[in-house]
């Protein structure tokens, strides 16, 4: 019973972090439906800033949030601009492979930047762990669960209160009916990218000092954030947490009671099974039928 | 000079320029022994054998795989594992590699049958990688990541890498054949007609599921095959090699780069690509420059060049040629052929019920656009349908002919419940239906659009050719009908909304319906095209087809049909004559308005 | 219609074509090689390709280094049967098709004169099979998974360690057989990645242990992706194993041996493959007073009394100012083991005779006296090392140990 309430512990934990990651890109759907195949990349670019704040300047990387999230922020807006708005009216196979090219293009900088060697910030309590009667919980993991839920929290907040949020809201609802009661949506689509970068921004700091990672480690960041979104269905943030909870459950519970080889092939195995069964995902918005028409 | 003209001039030079490649290809291994340029032509082949096939599901109909690389990886293990536990020769084996591929090609577009656009392309990345997990953890076949080792060949040396060489080219060559015929025959039209519209083709007789699965596995037999020679040629197989989404952005890119939906832009694509690869690899140290560089051409194509080469050197060269030159579309209406065949029967009903509608009920959200709708259509009749805006006609529309599913209610068509059936299996039953926003395949010839419909699903109607043959023909007549014959090899694109309307018409007649819903025929043209629709509808109408219209044109309608069923507030309030519709005062009420005055039916010539 | 001069479009596409078709040729007609006379003044070029970047970037430069070392050596000797030894290197990025396409390159169109092997088992199984098809004899430092030696090759590969993956922990296995009772593990845990190299390794100690009745209580396989070792840590835990054994590279071992500090768990006897030789980067990375009590296999340590082995580090220090790591040192031997070869037949235009040398002869390198079997792979005993004290240690064969004692308990266990 140890075993599993342990194993369950380390699932919630991961799902923080994956859920923040979720976010950004589910909220990056939802108002232009873009599947940014690059934000696993990006999160490694994230988590490497993070590591240089904390190698060059003893920077906690879970501080270094403040910086590297507008840093994200900031690299958002950027690409929007140049690459990603002027494909708002095209296909989606066009953004998909675009941003497919745009991993690649990432992982080769950051490899020519950092070198191909796997980095991980190590501040002091990198290996201590708190002791909940038996059941152990890793410092990092906690702080990192913390401040993701703070920050999923800042996100719910300045989606639902603010006057932009709302703006962000109903393009992702309509976004022809959003333009004709003003809303402007170009700059609320760039809006939307920068913010969803930030939140990668802020999940990349957590990473650097949850798990080695080197360029080539988005790949795995893709599978799962692809699994995230069609478990919990495009455009809903509830939906991409409960994903994300779901996929760091599976992938624990997998290493623990079935095999560590298998353990990978979750997302995939998630993906096929959702998509068969019920491809609208577990809480995504269901397109209008008359659109056929 | 004449399109026709212009682009046989062109295909003859493109032709040289082909086949002048092709002997190059060809006698290079006999002028050279270069290994070091054998083996950069060898990686192009396999990367051109996957384009070409990639080329069908994604160049034809739309849908994108990023998980190629598999059907090469499933191929080399085909051929590693058979020869290493069963023996002999691998070349022997590389059949049956190709048959690996194509079946978990169709496997996999049995799963993926559900999905569309995105969903798709993620399924292909979860096969990709799950099938190189299957690859590693499964070692007891597989040899995990220890790879299985292939013997050397034991041909004479001076030899070299000929028979991989060949049997690639061989294996390019038939790839290009299957894409070519696919091209020209009605899989071709279904794949293009998927890519562009797909309920579209579905209410055309495209069962759109089995067209995908029959691209997917095209595309993927002969890349299973080329697989299998690589895997021998590179004489050792392993997991993370073999299944590389790297090798699947390459095909990708070669696709885009050469241009999707022509027949040689992939083979172009690749020849590019793999020289870049090398390119990469030897001047710049490989690795990370390599993901550079396939990474920001990827990016920089779909950004500036989304075309590709091939059709943006074409449409230049189009617009150098059309300068200056009205287009063909803007002229007055051709002349129309009479529909020989069969002979008129008198007009008129003959009693029985062609369509039964009980009960439709269909909402949106809280909006009850039917609410308990019923009505019958009576076999032989030219029947309206009228109303006002939101009474439902439409959706009445999109209930039979199954572009939506109902919820609740019965249709019954030509004595058979037919409200489960998908849209494809309504046409075939002899149901065909115009959209009141027309829909064309743009992409496609005028002829091409009225050569796609499938009657019936049958293998000889599926090869039959696209633009010569028994089904070519067919459509010219019905082009011909409709006065659009000489439109037959103009784009589709560049027709005006009448003309659009027309060529619509014509492929739903290619379907050889029994019953045809026309959604606003009159919506949005002049007066003379409405009276020649008016025309053609008699004309089908007496050799008997029967039709249901929704117009909002009264004098149409009135002229027209007989008998004329009036829908309000999702029901069907009333039914009758021309003249009794007028005076009933429920009618009057929900749509005509009390004053309503007939000024002038179109009556028959 | 306009005429049939043709207007510019069309006269412009024939112009390419048959631009296209006159390149095609005269690369063809140029593609032949050059015939390479052996010329005595001519340097004497060794091709190779390593992994410089992708994920074994981090051996693949220390290899780099000491064949960098090598030749400078051989050059200030004289160099190569008079000759200059020039190194052609490649970077084939970790990947197979890269490597392979590398050699292909270096044989036909760079046309060397011989071929040093590239780093790990999985890229030198392809490169070596292009090496044989080509006819030329491959020797390689740092391949030693069984299977590469299971194809009746003629020109190699010889492998220039002292033993295959499957004999490495062969002295730590006796050691541990030998151990009186209370002392002795009575289970054991196995953590291998799924590699073939570390596969072999441990599969050789799991037959020996399991022979000798220690109890297999955890036995898991994990895939390269695997960054998340904590519920692994935590099975093993809740096993409660004496002695814990870890087939790993490099960033996995680092990671597997974090994850048992959080969940708090201290194996009486850890042995690890590959992580702790890496010296430092391995203290920095788990952190030092982890590494206390942890074994190793290694081939080579810069205190090893072996002859050359003292100029080789000294050498190492001046030009790159660190001690040389033991891929740096594996890629040194594999030239020495190239240059006996080469100096004892008396030439290279017969490579199968450089081959054959290789298999009557021993050669003396900084990792000691290496003899091979016919099938290139070697005969010998590998060295097993222990963290004492921050410091990486050899403590088995006696021989060669650097410390007198082996720690039989972890302090950190008890």
């Amino acid at each position: 019973m140890t075993e599993f309430i342990q194993a369950t512990a380390f699932g919630l934990l991961i799902g923080g972090v994956y859920a923040l990651f979720a976010s950004g890109l589910t909220l990056i759907f939802g108002v232009m439906k873009v599947i940014n195949i690059a934000h696993g990349a990006l999160l490694i670019l994230a988590a490497f800033l993070a590591f240089t704040l904390w190698d060059q300047f003893g920077l906690d990387p879970l501080a270094s949030i403040v910086i590297t999230a507008p840093a994200m922020f900031v690299l958002g807006w950027a690409l929007y601009v140049t690459a990603i708005g002027p494909l708002r009216s095209a296909p989606l196979s066009s953004t998909v492979l675009l941003t497919f090219g745009l991993a690649l293009v990432f992982e080769a900088v950051m490899g020519l930047i950092w070198g191909n060697n796997s980095r991980a910030a190590r501040p002091s309590y990198f290996d201590q762990s708190f002791d909940l009667s038996g059941i152990i919980l890793p410092k990092a993991q906690v702080y990192a669960a913390i401040v993701a839920v703070l920050v999923l929290a800042l996100l719910w907040l300045f989606l639902n209160r603010t006057w932009t949020g709302r703006a962000i809201r109903a393009a992702s609802a309509n976004m022809q009916g959003a333009a004709l009661v003003g809303v402007n949506i170009a700059r609320v689509s760039a809006l939307t990218f920068a913010v969803g970068l930030a939140t990668v921004g802020a999940a990349g700091s957590m990473v650097s000092v949850l798990y080695p990672f080197l360029p080539g480690s988005h790949y795995i960041w893709i599978a799962r954030v692809l699994s995230i979104i069609v478990l919990g269905g495009l455009g809903s943030l509830q939906g991409a947490v409960l994903g994300a909870m779901l996929l760091g459950l599976a992938e624990v519970y997998t290493q623990t009671y079935i095999s560590t080889e298998w353990a990978t092939a979750v997302p995939y195995v998630l993906i096929f099974v959702v998509l068969f069964f019920r491809p609208q995902g577990l809480m995504g918005t269901r397109l209008r039928e008359d659109v056929a028409v | 000079m004449s399109t026709v003209e212009r682009i046989g001039l062109d295909r003859r030079l493109w032709r040289w320029v082909i086949a002048l490649a092709a002997v190059l290809l060809i006698a290079y291994p006999l002028l050279s022994d270069d290994l070091f340029y054998q083996n950069m032509i060898i990686l192009s082949l396999v990367l051109a054998v996957g384009a070409v096939g990639l080329n069908i599901i994604m160049g034809y109909a739309g849908y994108i795989s990023l998980g190629q690389s598999a059907f090469i990886g499933l191929g080399a293990y085909t051929v590693g594992i058979a020869t290493t536990r069963i023996g002999g020769d691998p070349f022997v084996w590389v059949p049956v590699a190709g048959l690996v591929a194509a079946a978990f090609a169709a496997l996999l577009g049995v799963i993926a049958m559900r999905t569309r656009g995105f969903a798709f392309v993620i399924i292909t990345i979860a096969a990709l990688f799950i099938l190189q997990i299957v690859a590693i953890n499964w070692d007891s076949l597989t040899q995990g990541t220890s790879g299985i080792t292939l013997p050397l060949p034991r041909w004479d040396i001076s030899i070299q890498n000929w028979p991989f060489y060949y049997t690639l080219v061989a294996l390019l060559g038939a790839s290009l054949l299957l894409s070519w015929w696919i091209r020209r025959t009605k899989i071709g039209t279904g794949l293009l007609a998927i890519r562009e519209d797909e309920d579209k083709a579905a209410t055309i007789g495209i069962d759109t599921p089995v067209y995908k699965i029959i691209g997917f596995m095209a595309s993927a037999v002969f890349l299973g095959m080329a697989g299998g020679v690589y895997g021998y040629y590179i004489a050792f197989i392993d997991p993370t090699a073999m299944f590389d989404i790297v090798i699947s952005v390459q095909i990708i890119l070669a696709v885009i780069l050469g241009g999707r939906g022509t027949l040689w832009g992939p083979v172009l694509g690749a020849a590019t690509i793999e020289p870049l690869n090398e390119l990469a690899n030897q001047q710049f140290g490989g690795g990370n420059s390599r993901l550079l560089i396939f990474g920001g051409l990827l990016t920089l194509t779909i950004l500036l060049l989304p075309k590709g080469i091939i059709p943006s050197v074409r449409d230049l060269l189009e617009r150098r040629t059309k300068r200056g030159r009205a287009a063909l579309v803007g002229g007055r209406l051709g002349e129309r052929r009479a529909l020989n065949g069969r002979p008129a029967t008198a007009t008129g009903g003959t009693g029985r019920d062609l369509l039964e509608v009980k009960g439709l009920h269909k909402h949106f959200e809280g909006v009850r656009a039917l609410d308990g709708c019923s009505f019958a259509v009576e076999e032989g009749t030219i029947t309206g349908l009228i109303g006002p805006n939101g009474s439902g006609k439409t959706t009445a529309f999109n209930l039979i002919g199954g572009t939506m599913r109902a919820d609740a209610g019965e249709v019954s068509f030509d004595g058979r419940r037919i409200d489960r059936l998908s849209p494809w299996r309504r046409a075939y039953a002899g149901l065909g239906r115009t959209f009141q926003i027309t829909r064309v395949f743009t992409d496609m010839t005028v002829l091409e659009n009225v050569v796609a419909p499938l009657r019936s699903f049958s293998w000889r109607q599926l090869r039959a050719g696209a633009v010569s043959g028994e089904e070519a023909s067919r459509a010219e007549e019905l082009l011909a009908f409709a006065g659009m014959a000489e439109y037959r090899d103009e784009r589709a694109e560049a027709l005006s909304f009448g003309q659009r309307k027309l060529v619509e018409l014509a492929q739903v007649l290619m379907l050889d319906p029994k019953l045809i819903l026309l959604d606003e025929p009159a919506g949005g043209i002049n007066p003379t095209l409405i009276a020649r629709i008016a025309e053609m509808i008699r004309e089908l109408n007496a050799q008997g087809k029967t039709f249901l219209i929704v117009e909002h044109n009264m004098p149409l309608v009135l002229g027209l049909c007989e008998p004329v069923l009036v829908l309000a507030s999702g029901e069907c309030i009333c039914t009758g004559t021309p003249d009794e519709i007028q005076r009933d005062p429920q009618v009057l009420d929900a749509y005509l308005g009390a004053d309503f005055q007939l000024e002038e039916p179109v009556a028959a010539p | 219609m306009r005429g049939s001069k043709g207007h510019p479009g069309r006269s412009r596409l024939w112009f390419a074509a048959l631009a296209l078709a006159a390149t095609a040729l005269i690369a063809a007609g140029c593609g032949g090689d050059d015939d390479d006379s052996g010329d005595s003044s001519e340097p004497m070029t060794v091709g190779l390709s390593l992994p410089l970047t992708g994920e074994f970037s981090q051996p693949g430069k220390a290899a780099k280094q000491g064949y960098e070392v090598w030749a400078e050596t051989v050059n200030e000797e004289g160099g190569l049967l008079g000759r200059q030894v020039e190194l052609e290197i490649k970077d084939d990025g970790s990947d197979q098709n890269t490597v392979v396409a590398d050699y292909n390159a270096l044989i036909q169109k760079d046309d060397v004169d011989l071929l040093l092997g590239t780093f790990s088992s999985l890229l030198n199984l392809p490169a070596s099979a292009a090496a044989e098809r080509n006819r030329m004899l491959y020797v390689e430092p740092a391949g030693g998974a069984p299977e590469i030696f299971e194809r009746d090759f003629q020109y190699g590969p010889f492998f220039t360690q002292q033993a295959t993956a499957d004999h490495q922990g062969d002295l730590f296995a006796e050691w541990v057989l030998a151990l009186p009772a209370n002392e002795r593990p009575k289970t054991v845990a196995y953590a291998v990645l799924d590699d073939p190299f570390t596969v072999p390794v441990v599969d050789a100690l799991r037959a020996t242990f399991d022979e000798a009745g220690i109890e297999n209580v955890y036995d898991e396989t994990y895939p390269v992706s695997t960054s998340n070792f904590d519920s692994i840590a935590n099975s093993i835990k809740s096993e409660n194993p004496d002695m814990v054994i870890n087939g790993s590279q490099f960033e996995d071992g680092i990671g597997f041996r974090r994850s048992l500090t959080k969940v708090g768990f201290e194996p009486k006897i850890f042995f690890q493959t590959n992580a702790p030789s890496f010296g430092e980067q391995y203290s920095d990375g788990v952190g030092v007073e982890n590494t206390e009590g942890t074994f190793f296999a290694i081939s080579h340590t810069p205190d090893a009394d072996t002859p050359g082995n003292a100029e080789f580090v000294d050498k190492f220090e001046q030009k790159f100012g660190e001690p040389p790591a033991e891929d740096a040192a594996d890629a040194y031997a594999a030239g020495q083991v190239l240059q006996a070869a080469v100096e004892g037949v008396g030439s290279i235009d017969d490579q199968l005779a450089l081959a054959d040398w290789l298999r009557e002869n021993s050669v003396e390198t900084i990792l000691g006296p290496l003899e091979w079997e016919d099938t290139g792979a070697p005969i010998g005993e590998f060295l097993i090392g222990q963290w004492q004290n921050g410091t990486a240690e050899i403590v088995l064969p006696e021989d060669a140990a650097t410390s007198d004692e082996i720690i039989a308990v972890r302090p950190q266990a008890e």
